[in-house]
């Protein structure tokens, strides 16, 4: 069995931030009488993490992924709990524990904007004591790999997003660091670039056996990558596992559009599917086409029935022989559109904790 | 161990972008050097040609020429804005992108901006220099007050980090660090030599360490100064980098428990 190389144990982080309120009365209030909000971050998050893995951590925006990565990374301490990485405690940043890892935040310029990238890497050359033929060597490896060779005389603010991604990726794997947290890297890069940063990460995974864990809205990235996925909502891990567990392998969503209203005690009846594998909307988006209204305008019911591919025609069949419909279609169950759900609120019935 | 690689290669790396704009590089050179001696020049044309004076706190148009050219050659390196980039850091959250290096986030962004004060020192001491002996003076002195000047530096920045530590307090402290720079401007000398403040207000300037900055090491260039003075203001900018280099300790220990590193 790996060895584990992160372990949280019911970390939890809580902010408080001034709140100003409207117009210039918000502005007297907080010179004489600031409001000050807490906001936990973090809700009491545990897990562990095998080294050489590929984690996919994900959630909507503010569900704490971030401060999570932060928190690893040694950049602020937990409020409570415990946190060790590579058997250390992050914010006690020891130096070794600093040359074993590394985190890229794709929002944010690590690399010194008016130089010229290889001038930021003979520096980070000297910070991580890097013997001149290894840096060499993997200058040419990532160069390569990144396909950047030609740009790295080039000022950093000259180049274009996806170019100055792949730098700073250079710049955060050059001391190769045995623990990566990566901050949605591909936010921003064309199909291209994204498929160019995604196989190299894959490759690094698999030679180095680094430990990831990637942050992405992107759920080609984590698809892609991700052996094991996390998702997180408002400070909880709610789930934790393989991405195959989510979208169920063999497991489609049979879309039928009423003339009639239905609830969903009445759909399970007419299709025989249980009901907590049924949703029904009444709203104007209720497909993928955009195709929601009927000729006078009005919003038609919509249900989705999340079943195996091979009951399809017999669920089908079942309903066709007892009311009439508008129409159908079958959608794949992707993982983006599981987490979509999930971000929307589903209940759990696809969502399981490890 | 002392790690030199990595500052110097810091060093460098900061001279590199430093200069990254030559012409900026240039022009700020000079006029930072070249507009404050104008007006100080004015000042005293003003007072002793037209005003009639001969004499000022037992100072001669000569005397007060000359530590205003000398004096240039000092406040060009005085201490930069790097405070004021690390209080900027705690604020924006920049300052993870150091913390997360194996190196010291204080220290580091300090030699990343002195490189270019250091560049500016090494022209001034030549310049200095060939002047010294120009007009008689001991270029050696030079050599003296040039390293008094940059223990200023350091001082000057050691202050600046301390306080910029209150940015983990109160996310800002820019107001603070620019009342600093200007008691700095007054105290250091550059504006005028601290001899003119009266004989009650000497004390003013003596306890701080601002005038280590650009009025001792003016005096010893021009020799007004002799060795033991010189030696005891080496000792007490040792002093005051000891004090400073304890109170960045504790204060960052206690700021960072604050940090945010907000963005991302």
């Amino acid at each position: 069995m790996s060895e584990i190389v992160i372990q949280v144990d019911n970390v939890r982080r809580s902010f408080t931030s001034t709140q100003k309120g409207e117009g210039l009365k918000g502005t007297v209030e907080l010179l004489f009488n600031p409001k000050v909000k807490s906001h936990d971050a973090l809700k009491g998050v545990s897990f562990k993490i095998e080294s050489g893995a590929f984690v996919g951590l994900i959630g909507a925006n503010g569900a704490g992924k971030t401060t999570l990565l932060k928190i690893l990374s040694g950049l602020i301490p937990p409020s409570s709990g415990e946190a060790t990485v590579l058997g250390q405690k992050p914010f006690d940043r020891s130096l070794s524990f600093r040359h074993q890892i590394s985190l890229v935040m794709g929002q944010k310029a690590q690399l010194w904007w008016d130089l010229p990238a290889v001038d930021a890497f003979d520096l980070l050359k000297a910070i991580y004591e890097i013997p001149d033929a290894v840096y060499r060597e993997r200058i040419d490896t990532l160069a390569e790999l990144l396909d950047v060779k030609r740009l790295m005389q080039t000022q950093i603010r000259r180049l274009s997003l996806g170019e100055r991604m792949k730098m700073e990726l250079i710049g955060a794997l050059i001391h190769w660091p045995k623990v990566i947290f990566l901050d949605e890297p591909t936010i921003g890069l064309d199909v291209l670039a994204a498929h160019k940063l995604r196989e190299f990460l894959r490759v690094f995974n698999q030679k180095e056996k680094a430990t990831i864990i990637l942050t992405s809205h992107n759920m080609d990235d984590i698809e892609r990558l991700c052996s094991r996925v996390m998702i997180m909502k408002t400070g909880e891990l709610i789930f934790d596992g393989d991405p195959n567990q989510l979208t169920k392998k063999g497991e489609c969503r049979l879309r039928i559009r009423f003339m009639e209203k239905k609830s969903i005690e009445e759909l399970s009846a007419l299709s025989g599917v249980p009901a907590d594998h049924i949703e029904a909307e009444t709203t104007s988006e209720t497909t993928s086409e955009g195709e929601d209204s009927n000729d006078s305008g009005a919003a038609l019911p919509t249900a989705f029935f999340n079943i195996q591919r091979t009951e399809a025609t017999k669920v089908l069949q079942s309903i066709m022989s007892k009311t009439s419909i508008i129409d159908m279609g079958i959608e794949e169950t992707s993982l983006e559109k599981v987490i979509q759900r999930i971000y929307e609120g589903e209940p759990a019935g696809l969502v399981e904790r490890k | 161990m002392l790690r030199l690689k990595w500052r110097i290669a810091a060093l460098k790396n900061g001279l590199q972008d430093a200069t990254a704009y030559r012409i900026e590089f240039l022009l700020q050179l000079i006029g930072s050097a070249g507009v404050p001696a104008l007006i100080q020049w004015l000042l005293w044309y003003a007072i002793f040609k037209i005003g009639g004076q001969t004499e000022v706190a037992g100072m001669s148009y000569t005397d007060l020429l000359a530590y205003t050219w000398m004096s240039v050659l000092f406040s060009q390196v005085r201490g930069g804005d790097h405070d004021f980039a690390l209080m900027e850091m705690i604020r924006s959250g920049g300052l993870s992108n150091y913390l997360l290096r194996p190196v010291s986030p204080v220290e580091f962004v300090y030699i990343r901006g002195v490189a270019e004060k250091l560049f500016v020192a090494g022209i001034c001491l030549v310049i200095g220099m060939i002047a010294s002996f120009a007009v008689g003076l001991n270029p050696l002195h030079l050599l003296g007050a040039m390293i008094l000047a940059l223990l200023g530096n350091i001082i000057h920045y050691q202050l600046g980090a301390m306080i910029a530590t209150l940015a983990f307090l109160w996310e800002e402290a820019y107001a603070i660090l620019m009342v600093k720079n200007m008691v700095v401007q007054i105290l250091s000398g550059e504006l005028i030599p601290l001899n003119l403040f009266p004989a009650n207000m000497q004390w003013v300037w003596k306890m701080t360490p601002f005038y280590l900055y650009v009025y001792g090491p003016t005096q010893f260039a021009l020799g007004r100064w002799n060795l033991t003075e010189f030696g005891n203001a080496i000792l007490i900018a040792c002093a005051w980098i000891v004090f400073f280099t304890v109170g960045i300790k504790v204060t960052w220990k206690f700021g960072i428990k604050r940090y945010l590193s907000l963005g991302g």
